[in-house]
């Protein structure tokens, strides 16, 4: 007997298995978790995580770029070197950017356990949406500064 | 209560000296990372085979005790029982059962009303033990034989007297008290077989208020031709009573058949008769493709008992050679309930002669070639 390809659970149908990706989480042993207070500590701290997060992730799309054009622009000026100066600033903001997911990784996973802590079936981190969130407001950002507020690049803006 | 709220993993000040609140405190939210996948799937890897090798350590109950065949009734029996409680369940079966004794008298050689059915050979030896005995009278039992005849004896008001089943044996026992003797061929548990010419010459020479009876619930073991039904017909003080629980696996609808002088015939069967449902399966058994299924098990049983032989061969053990779905086994260094005690230490469980009275054999099912060889080799081991 053959089966239509479409069931998401790939049991001919039946749904006595469980749908891909909502399986609990699996603990080494079973969390003992802390009181009342300790819990609403942990919610709060997970709020502090995460506003964290944000920033770091944000951070990527503004403040980094600016920082190693900032940098990039000194070399250049102090050796002389286009060269030298744009690639010290793509360098750093590579490297810069690698630190940053790297850190915003670790805060979603601390965020993760936080928010387990606090009581929550949190089963995946938050960092992928946060990125796409901090990539969606920086472009809207930065459209709204180039056309607004900056105005076009001089060789179509009105002189 | 605020010592209390801090819960597990809380920090305390004197302990951060030594790190250890800071390592409590470290474990506490360490406690709430989940297991990666591959990690869960190796736990379940090593899980599912432990299961495994528990499945593969444990060795099932092997129970030899039974007689009747091992495997279910044919599906045409089923489909014929299944059939007639279907159509016919609101309805009173026919008391007198007319198609089916038709049948089996047309099979024996006999006329209808020398045969009655009723629930089981062994109602229907009872029925008989009361019918002959009348709440007195001796009955010899040719023993070792089906292992309730005494009691249903001695139910039915009568005295049981076991002799071997040998005509010496018997005639030599007979007194003016025995009224009935009842044998069982082939015999429960040796297998043994009543010869025709024996039974024939014990009927010819027991006075005329002995009734010969003869348990052949195991009759569709043997060859057709050499049964004790084919002699009704011929020796009047002659019953015989047969069982479909056997050879046709029908325990469940507790169905049997008895043979004999037609006055006898007509005070074994129950009130009611037997159910439809245990009719229309009757009558697939009698039927000619019934007794061919009989007869693919009988040769069957046969093989078993080849079987257990060549595995036995050249040890002390040995089996009765027998056509029966079980063997009389006995063993040459030791006694009956030592070679039961050795196969129960190996999860094969057998009737122990001592029911018999015998302390030499122990009786096993031969229930398929598998079991055969697993009983062979729980005897030799």
């Amino acid at each position: 007997m053959t089966v239509p390809r479409n069931d998401p659970t790939d049991t001919g149908g039946l749904f006595i298995g469980r749908r891909p990706g909502t399986g609990p989480v699996r603990y080494r042993t079973p969390p003992e978790r802390g009181g009342e207070r300790r819990r609403r500590t942990d919610s709060l701290l997970a709020v502090a995580v995460l506003v964290a997060e944000l920033l770091v992730v944000l951070s990527a799309f503004g403040p980094q770029p600016v920082g190693w054009l900032w940098a990039g622009s000194q070399v250049d000026f102090r050796t002389g070197s286009v060269f030298l100066g744009i690639t010290v600033a793509f360098l750093g903001l590579l490297a810069s950017v690698i630190f940053t997911l790297m850190l915003a990784t670790r805060l979603d996973h601390l965020w993760r356990l936080l928010r387990r802590a606090a009581g929550h079936d949190q089963r995946e981190g938050v960092l992928g949406r946060i990125f796409v969130t901090a990539a969606v407001v920086s472009a809207i950002a930065f459209t709204v500064w180039l056309v607004l507020i900056e105005g076009p690049g001089p060789s179509i803006a009105p002189r | 209560m605020a010592g209390a709220d801090r819960g597990p993993g809380a920090l305390d000040r004197p302990a951060l000296r030594d790190g250890a609140a800071i390592k409590r405190f470290r474990e506490y939210y360490r406690q709430f990372e989940e297991l990666a996948p591959e990690q869960v799937s190796r736990e379940l890897r090593e899980r599912s085979a432990a299961v495994k090798r528990h499945a593969l350590s444990r060795v099932d109950p092997l129970d030899l005790s039974g007689t009747g065949w091992y495997e279910p009734p044919h599906p045409e029996a089923v489909n014929a029982a299944t059939f007639a409680l279907r159509g016919a369940l609101n309805a009173y079966p026919d008391a007198s059962a007319t198609a089916v004794r038709e049948a089996l008298a047309e099979r024996h050689g006999l006329a209808p009303d020398q045969v009655a059915l009723g629930h089981g050979a062994g109602e229907l030896l009872r029925a008989a033990c009361s019918a002959l005995l009348r709440d007195s009278g001796d009955a010899l039992v040719g023993w070792p034989g089906w292992q309730p005849l005494p009691e249903l004896i001695e139910a039915a008001g009568g005295c049981a007297l076991p002799v071997p089943p040998m005509t010496t044996e018997i005639l030599a026992h007979l007194g003016p008290a025995t009224r009935a003797v009842l044998l069982s061929s082939p015999a429960d548990p040796t297998g043994a077989v009543l010869a025709r010419r024996a039974l024939r010459e014990l009927c010819a020479r027991v006075p005329e208020q002995v009734i010969v009876v003869v348990d052949e619930a195991l009759g569709e073991f043997e060859p057709e031709g050499e049964d004790a039904a084919g002699l009704v017909a011929e020796l009047p003080n002659l019953l015989v009573v047969r069982s479909f629980s056997k050879a046709h696996a029908l325990a469940g609808l507790r169905a049997g058949a008895a043979l004999g002088p037609a006055a006898l015939m007509a005070r074994l069967p129950p009130g009611g008769g037997i159910s439809s449902p245990a009719q229309a399966a009757v009558l697939w058994a009698v039927s000619e493709r019934g007794r061919e299924i009989a007869a693919r098990r009988r040769a069957a049983a046969a093989a078993a008992h080849e079987r257990l032989a060549a595995a036995l061969a050249g040890s002390p053990l040995s089996a009765l050679p027998a056509t029966v779905p079980f063997a009389w086994i006995s063993s040459a260094a030791e006694d009956g309930p030592a070679i039961a005690a050795r196969l129960a230490s190996q999860q094969v469980f057998v009737a122990p002669g001592r029911l018999w009275g015998d302390e030499r054999h122990v009786r096993a099912a031969l229930r398929g070639a598998a079991a055969v060889d697993r009983l062979a080799r729980a005897l030799l081991t």
